[in-house]
């Protein structure tokens, strides 16, 4: 790497006052060095330089300040960064200030760099301090829910960041807070089509939320109704029945020839585990039976051809239609586990973790399969179309 | 009014004292009508009265002179329009509460909270005499001057949740929830317009999958009849140029629904109509013409496959009342359709379906009611009727 005194110069170039041409190649040069490991590591002992760096965002060259926030993205992706980021830098509420001004340039790259910085629980929590000082949790959705709010970004990744922040109970606790109006203005966005980030984020800060099975209630109440906006994704255009359809939600009556499932696999079993955590409880186990949820996971399981998500889809199928548990055991998220057994069940999830695995390659490989078949099929007939214009 | 002991005053009070023991004082309340003239002194009033009459209520009138004198400053008077305002508003006569509101925001006071209120009252007023517009247009111009007034936010939401106007609504309460972010009442109203909301766009969809239901039987019926050959005319009123029953390959949304609309809807009032039966066959609203008689029968379900004779023998099983002649016998009845643009009769064999007889070349279903006409064979009627047109066998 380089030598002290290549540091102090590299340093030197990295003030106001340099000439812009300097200016961005030494910034060029540490894009490069914070986009893998070692340069990552390199810089991570020369807190001067990240803090030089982080000046330079108030840059009025809009490039430097490209390559600034994309320096930091970089390291905020890796770890093991993240106090002196925090710490030493103190880059968070200056991000945060930034975040609020509506017409700042580049805040799709804050929330990227937020987003990174809370995937960790230790680094999650300082910020969340922060946030809620600063800014606040209220806030920070308002922004995000708020269609247009900055002209010059789409501040997508505010989902993720909420996702992460909600790994924490403080946050959790503020989002469902029944005095506020907070998590149901999320709710909408278990369909926003333009973007799977933000819906990925929504719908991870919701099974994060349904992880308190005290919220259950409250949560499937009408205060906030969250079993339609989890369902909706997963339902399709299939005729149900008259009877079926007079027992569902309102919103998933009569849909469309044309209502899509959700796209993305992962999301679609995000969706399942959130429902099958809401199964938790008694009450919670009821009310998705009287709505009425199990034609929708019925067609679904039809439709979908995941090994995964069929295996999330299966088990809440079962709490759906299987009896309900002995007494004293009616939450399930209360039920005491003996040592033994649930080692056995890890290494039984462990088991059918690997089978999934192996069925999901078969049948992507069947896939890749019958496409080149199609292909090579194609391609005969055109031949012996061609064999045939020729005689 | 004894006299006291300091007796010694010369003044004449003791005098003066005991002239009221004998004499009445001037406008002294009567033992009679007593409490109908406690009612009328302003202190004393339990309601005041609708319009104030100087010369019956001239305390009352004085004292509305003192309050709405004009010399007042404007903040002082618009105050105590809204005072009047809101005691109309307690006792439900919402129009004075209105006039009064109005009244007060005339006065374009400088206090911006006074007219915030003035407008929000108003606004509560016309609520409740159901002019949802009104109210909504002052609460939105209260919301204007004060961004966090409270009431006037949650009145704008009631109003567009009366209006309908959900989305709206719940845009109110957004607002408001911004600047009173633990307001009880914004919450249940945010909750309530939202589910409100979500009902209707489930009505629009059940309305819109009945509709294409609808539809799409109208054109399975239509496809059924197109498919068995038989051609419908639209009623005399129709001039266009090659009828849509001829041009067999109009298949746009608009011309079926102008044959379903108009090739299909019978001019009899019962509202029959042909339809496709369980067993996939068309069952056809059929009328008998007795042109001897002036009558007619009408059967609201005759099915293709059928025969004539079939029906025949079952309407004519009785003698009608108007056949005076007895002589409708099932077997002397001879039946005639018309083809009205070649002025023709053409025959009827009574033992053909329905179905063989409207796939006809010459056969035009008409108001999407197929007619036939009965006479009786070797009749004198029959034979002056027939007498000089066009027939034809079959």
């Amino acid at each position: 790497m380089l030598s002290d005194s290549e540091v102090a110069e590299l340093l030197s170039f990295l003030t106001p006052s340099t000439r812009p041409d300097v200016k961005g190649q030494a910034t060029e040069y540490i894009l490069g060095l914070s986009g893998n490991r070692d340069g990552c590591r390199f810089l991570h002992s020369k807190p001067d330089l990240i803090a030089a760096l982080f000046a330079l965002t108030s840059d009025p060259s809009i490039a430097i300040v490209k390559d600034c926030y994309h320096i930091f993205i970089n390291l905020s992706a890796d770890e093991t960064l993240h106090q002196v980021l925090v710490k030493d830098v103190k880059v968070v509420p200056v991000l945060f200030k930034n975040l609020l001004d509506p017409e700042y340039l580049f805040s799709d790259q804050i929330c990227t760099i937020l987003s990174n910085l809370t995937r960790h629980e230790k680094t999650c929590k300082i910020l969340f301090k922060v946030l809620q000082e600063d800014v606040g949790m209220a806030q920070l959705v308002q922004i995000f829910c708020t269609e247009g709010y900055n002209k010059n970004a789409k501040l997508h990744y505010l989902g993720p960041l909420l996702s992460n922040l909600t790994q924490l109970p403080e946050a959790r606790n503020y989002l469902m807070d029944k005095d506020r109006c907070v998590v149901q203005r999320l709710l909408p966005f278990t369909q926003y089509q333009s973007s799977v980030v933000r819906r990925g984020g929504v719908i991870g800060t919701l099974r994060n939320c349904c992880f308190d099975h005290a919220h259950h209630k409250w949560l499937l109440s009408d205060a906030v109704d969250i079993l339609p906006f989890l369902l909706l994704p997963l339902a399709g255009p299939e005729e149900l029945t008259e009877e079926e359809n007079e027992g569902l939600p309102v919103d998933l009556q009569y849909l469309p020839e044309d209502k899509k499932r959700e796209e993305d696999p992962d999301i679609r079993k995000m969706l399942l585990e959130t429902l099958l955590l809401l199964t938790a409880t008694k009450a919670g186990r009821q009310m998705l039976k009287e709505k009425n949820v199990y034609p929708i996971m019925r067609e679904f399981h039809r439709w979908e051809k995941d090994a995964h998500v069929t295996a999330a889809c299966e088990k809440l199928v079962q709490v759906l239609i299987g009896d309900e548990p002995e007494e004293g055991m009616e939450n399930l998220m209360e039920v005491e586990i003996p040592q033994d057994v649930e080692e056995k069940l890890k290494e039984a999830d462990a088991k059918e973790q690997e089978e999934l695995e192996k069925e999901e390659e078969k049948r992507k490989q069947a896939e890749e399969e019958a496409e080149k078949k199609k292909k090579s099929d194609s391609e005969q007939t055109d031949r012996e179309q061609e064999s045939g214009l020729i005689k | 009014m004894a006299s006291t002991v300091h007796s010694d005053s010369d003044d004449g009070m003791d005098a003066f004292m005991d002239k009221f023991k004998t004499q009445r004082y001037k406008n002294a309340f009567s033992e009679n009508d007593w409490e109908e003239e406690f009612n009328k002194i302003p202190m004393f009033m339990k309601n005041a009265p609708e319009e104030i009459d100087p010369q019956k209520y001239p305390e009352l009138a004085c004292l509305q002179s003192i309050i709405h004198d004009e010399d007042r400053p404007p903040e002082e008077q618009a105050k105590s329009l809204k005072d009047e305002g809101n005691a109309y508003f307690k006792e439900k006569n919402y129009q004075k509460a209105v006039v009064a509101y109005t009244a007060g925001l005339k006065k374009k006071c400088a206090d911006q909270d006074l007219n915030a209120v003035l407008l929000t009252n108003r606004a509560a007023s016309h609520f409740y005499l159901g002019n949802m517009r009104s109210a909504l247009n002052d609460a939105a111009a209260a919301k204007k001057l004060k961004p966090d007034h409270l009431k006037a936010l949650i009145r704008g939401a009631q109003c567009c949740i009366e209006l309908r106007h959900f989305s709206e609504a719940i845009q109110w309460c957004e607002d408001g929830l911004k600047v009173h972010p633990t307001d009880k009442k914004l919450r249940e109203l945010r909750a309530a317009a939202d589910k409100h909301k979500r009902a209707a766009e489930r009505d629009a969809r059940k309305a819109k999958a009945k509709e294409k239901k609808l539809h799409g039987e109208k054109e399975a019926l239509l496809n059924a009849i197109k498919d068995r050959g038989i051609k419908l005319v639209q009623p005399a009123r129709a001039q266009r140029s090659g009828s849509d029953s001829e041009d067999e390959d109009e298949r746009s949304p608009a011309a079926i629904a102008e044959l379903s609309l108009d090739g299909l809807s019978s001019q009899e009032v019962t509202g029959a109509q042909v339809f496709v039966d369980e067993q996939g066959s068309l069952q056809w609203p059929v009328l008998f013409l007795y042109p001897e008689h002036q009558q007619s029968d009408f059967i609201s379900a005759f099915c293709e496959n059928s025969c004539f004779t079939d029906h025949l023998g079952v309407m004519f099983e009785e003698l009608p009342p108007w056949d005076a002649d007895r002589k409708y016998l099932p077997q002397n009845l001879q039946l005639y359709f018309e083809d009205e643009e070649k002025e023709t009769l053409y025959r009827v064999d009574p033992e053909m379906s329905l179905l063989k007889i409207l796939q006809h070349k010459r056969y035009f279903v008409k108001a999407g009611t197929p007619s036939f006409i009965v006479l009786v064979k070797g009749s004198s009627y029959c034979k002056q009727f027939l007498s000089g047109r066009k027939i034809h066998g079959l």
